[in-house]
């Protein structure tokens, strides 16, 4: 689907949206709302901050739980979204907040977790 | 000082497509890899009737090339293809052929629980911390990099249910056994019983299991003959 599945996608949270205009991520969150038109929805990080999730066509299904979109940052901080995976949560709830605190640790050694 | 890590290490595909190749074997912080661990979504896959290649993403670069044989003497069942959008965890050694590099798996398992994810982004940083030291330091390379770092606490008798280095002492003392089985088609599950007295035959199978889940045996002629993936 597109360009941005064959580059790095750097795992962020809302508070890293600012730092990434413009380039291609990869965001874990959790469905919060889903706009009517199915063209945008907003998820939470791990950290309850909110993103907000653009798509170029409607959702044709229904989406809940926790998600990990992989898009472009927009200008207004958005996210583009080019495509996106459900996890699985029927074995056992996915821990968000953990993952958060891994991000934060991904993000401080980078040179043990290269992105590119 | 040249350090081999004798383990399987947790890695990012960006972290395999940037080791140093040198001849046959591959480098990461200087310290020679070749078992290796990952996990991401599976983009592709297409079966061959040798083998089914699989592209594995993790983000971190683009999919990489993972190859798994197919058994061809197997009736069906166990080579069944994982379907693209499922994660899935990858144990194998890495490869290279002309410039690219790709990884010949021998377990390609689906996630059951998302929080393992979680955990191997947190190992793989834990692991090439340590291998960057190890390599700075020239000593020990630890058994296995499994566990948050706790250092060796030495042989412990009896119970088994405290984890060192990443495994229990019962699991250790299985794969202890099998690493030195010298018979080619590896050690037998009656075998370890008999040598493993004090262990009951459920708590072996438990071991063995998670030893081979883990990619640190695999089984040879029958699923009561195991050999340790660990080269000598």
């Amino acid at each position: 689907m597109g360009d941005v599945h064959e580059v790095a996608r750097p795992r962020i949270a809302t508070s890293h949206l600012a730092q990434h205009i413009g380039k291609p991520v990869c965001f874990v969150g959790r469905v919060e709302k889903i706009h009517p038109t199915g063209k945008f929805f907003v998820l939470s990080d791990g950290e309850g901050k909110h993103t907000t999730v653009e798509l170029s066509e409607p959702l044709d299904e229904e989406i809940s739980g926790i998600l990990e979109v992989v898009g472009r940052v927009t200008n207004q901080a958005t996210i583009m979204c080019m495509s996106y995976v459900q996890f699985r949560e029927d074995k056992s709830p996915f821990d968000l907040e953990l993952y958060n605190e891994a991000l934060k640790i991904i993000h401080e050694f980078p040179e043990y977790f290269p992105f590119g | 000082q040249r350090a081999r890590s004798q383990n399987i290490v947790p890695c990012t595909v960006s972290q395999l497509l940037a080791a140093e190749q040198v001849d046959e074997t591959f480098r990461i912080h200087d310290v020679e890899i070749s078992q290796v661990t990952i996990m991401g979504i599976v983009r592709h896959a297409e079966k061959a009737p040798t083998n089914i290649l699989y592209k594995v993403d993790d983000m971190t670069a683009a999919p990489m090339d993972v190859r798994q044989w197919v058994d061809t003497d197997e009736a069906g069942g166990e080579n069944v293809v994982v379907p693209p959008g499922t994660y899935v965890k990858v144990a194998g050694h890495l490869r290279s052929f002309q410039n690219k590099k790709s990884l010949v798996a021998f377990k390609i398992m689906p996630l059951e629980n998302m929080n393992e994810f979680t955990t191997h982004i947190l190992e793989i940083v834990n692991a090439h911390m340590i291998l960057r030291k190890t390599h700075m330091s020239a000593s020990r390379v630890p058994q296995s990099f499994s566990s948050a770092g706790m250092s060796d606490m030495g042989s412990y008798g009896g119970g088994g249910s405290l984890p060192v280095n990443g495994l229990t002492a019962h699991q250790s003392q299985v794969l202890n056994l099998i690493k030195n089985c010298p018979v080619p088609e590896g050690m037998s599950l009656q075998e370890l019983k008999l040598q493993l007295h004090h262990m009951s035959m459920s708590t072996i199978k438990q071991a063995v299991e998670f030893l081979s889940s883990e990619g640190h045996i695999y089984s040879t002629v029958d699923d009561d003959h195991y050999k340790s993936t660990d080269a000598d």
